[in-house]
């Protein structure tokens, strides 16, 4: 008998654990931040690896291997000035990722990643907030951020939808719009204000430690392009910020 | 008799515990959730046909390759420039070096390769135990062990493809490559030894596929080796025959044991003149990766009297 008055006594005490979980009052909603599946913030440095020559000095006029660009596209790109190497219109959302540099990333309150640069010394802000662009077109343009589950949106085999698995992990999309006319590289290769740049943000970690910022992009640009234009740049994650040093462009 | 009832009491009442106990682990996610249970891994779909969609070195992943002596963007340490400088591309002509694949370390990166990823499905359990990779340079054909089958032993065969496992990883599939040839990360000699390990991160998202890999090679980097690749899904896209290559004599005076070298000590200023580079900075190494290094690289060729801007 003692053996099961124990047992009920456990029983009643784990379905009264379990009841009780279920009607704890529902939580505070959840904020981008609070929700995020994966943590981007924190000191990130460029390693080039791929495009070393394009990237790591200004390419020569009239350079634009490996870009799609169209006739119009080429006609900007042989019109610069190499005068105005150095200038602003490098460090726009379409090129700034690919160049060399070191980002801090920080949440701003609960629904705005800031991503700054310290080459360029420029600032882009990740929305989540589905605001609606307004205002003036600018050099960074109107990102709106959310986060996505790896894998989804649902994909299509055969013309039909693969049942998704329950989500896990997850990577920041951001589709920025409201852009001014930039730069794909310092030499003047050049994409207009009529881009958008969709991206996705992952963040993976090796065995040797070593983690990793990887932003895959898609610049499609309808007037300079006659392709999406995609790359995917990686950066190394740092302990702190010793090494920023911002440098300023020209405007 | 009173033995009888209480011998059925005791049953009823262990069955009312039991019934409780199943219930309340049903019911009770917030109690299992800290036990060990075992959630399994979430399967991001892989399979299908994917295009190369990533437009970066495009005249380098595809013909006509890499530049002789344009080792930039690697971290190769002294033994690796050493091999890569002596490395002459007369080398492919000789009977043993034609039509061989690409390695495993390379072969994710060019020419294209636009490939299929296939299922392996146990017969049995019909459970997904691998992925395959297939139209590679040459038929180097991966397949990715995802049934936790271990490495071979280190005396094991290397293969152009190498060994590779598997594993899910918050929806991205981690690839762990082992047993690979010694072989090339780049197609202008900068080497690979049988010793590097290569770790990939294969990401969905929707129809775009985004690889990173690393590679960890202790006898010619200086740090691990980082690419990313990118890949557009492509039902329609069919896998192009393999190409036929037959072996000829394609260096009739090439004495026999003479193997196609630069000797030790050459050096390949060539790639350096065309784009107007300090010939020290197409070298490669560590530290020409970072941002750090485009204030010094100008200060080079400042110094050197070539233009800053090229």
């Amino acid at each position: 008998m003692p053996l099961v008055v124990v047992c009920i006594a456990v029983s009643v005490t784990i379905v009264d654990r379990a009841v009780s979980a279920q009607q704890t009052p529902p939580a505070t909603p959840r904020t981008p931040r609070s929700s995020a599946p994966v943590d981007l913030t924190g000191n990130w440095v460029s390693v080039v690896t791929e495009e070393w020559l394009w990237r790591m000095t200004t390419p020569r006029k009239g350079d634009y291997t490996s870009i799609p660009l169209s006739d119009e596209g080429r006609r900007v790109a042989d019109l610069w000035d190499p005068s105005t190497d150095g200038s602003c219109k490098a460090y726009g959302a379409g090129g700034l990722m690919r160049i060399p540099t070191r980002l801090r990333i920080a949440w701003r309150g609960d629904d705005t990643l800031n991503v700054e640069t310290d080459a360029g010394q420029q600032t882009r802000t990740l929305r989540f907030d589905r605001a609606p662009a307004t205002g003036a077109r600018s050099l960074q343009g109107h990102s709106l951020a959310e986060w996505e589950a790896i894998g989804g949106p649902p994909v299509l085999r055969n013309g039909r939808a693969i049942g998704a698995a329950p989500p896990q992990g997850g990577a920041l999309k951001v589709v920025t719009t409201n852009l001014t006319e930039g730069w794909l590289r310092k030499n003047g290769v050049a994409y207009s204000e009529s881009a958008s740049l969709l991206e996705y943000w992952d963040r993976v970690a090796f065995p040797n430690g070593d983690v990793w910022l990887i932003v895959t992009s898609v610049l499609s640009d309808p007037r300079y392009l006659v392709n999406d234009y995609t790359t995917s740049m990686h950066f190394k994650r740092e302990a702190d910020g010793s090494k920023w040093r911002p440098t300023p462009c020209r405007a | 008799m009173e033995a009888h009832t209480v011998s059925r009491v005791t049953r009823t009442l262990l069955a009312a515990a039991v019934a409780l106990l199943s219930a309340a682990s049903l019911n009770a996610p917030s109690f299992a959730q800290g036990q060990a249970q075992a959630t399994p891994p979430t399967m991001v779909d892989l399979a299908g046909s994917w295009t190369m969609s990533n437009e970066e070195e495009l005249l380098i992943r595809i013909d006509p390759g890499p530049e002789l002596g344009n080792f930039t963007g690697f971290p190769i340490n002294a033994a690796g420039r050493q091999k890569a400088l002596s490395w002459n591309s007369t080398i492919q002509a000789i009977p043993e070096h034609q039509a061989r694949p690409h390695p495993a370390q390379y072969s994710m990166r060019g020419p294209g390769p636009n490939f299929h990823m296939g299922e392996i499905i146990d017969p049995v359990s019909r459970r997904l135990i691998g992925y395959t990779i297939t139209g590679l340079f040459e038929n180097a054909n991966r397949t990715i062990w995802l049934d936790g089958r271990p490495h071979p032993s280190e005396f094991a065969e290397h293969l152009w493809n190498g060994f590779s496992t598997g594993v899910w990883e918050n929806g991205m599939l981690k690839v762990t490559t082992t047993h690979m040839k010694q072989a090339f990360l780049q197609r202008n000699g900068i080497p690979s030894s049988p010793y590097a390990v290569m770790t990939e991160y294969f990401i969905r998202h929707g129809n775009l596929l985004m690889m990173m890999s690393q590679v960890d090679d202790p006898i010619y980097l200086e740090e691990p080796m980082v690419r990313t690749q990118t890949w557009r899904w492509n039902p329609n896209q069919r896998e192009q025959p393999i190409g036929q290559v037959e072996i000829a004599e394609e260096l009739p005076d090439l004495k026999p044991g003479d193997v196609p070298h630069y000797p030790l000590g050459t050096r390949h200023p060539e790639y350096a003149d065309a784009n107007g580079l300090p010939f020290e900075a197409t070298l490669g190494g560590r530290d020409t990766l970072y941002p750090e290094y485009v204030d010094r690289l100008r200060e080079m060729m400042r110094a050197t009297d070539k233009k800053g801007s090229r």
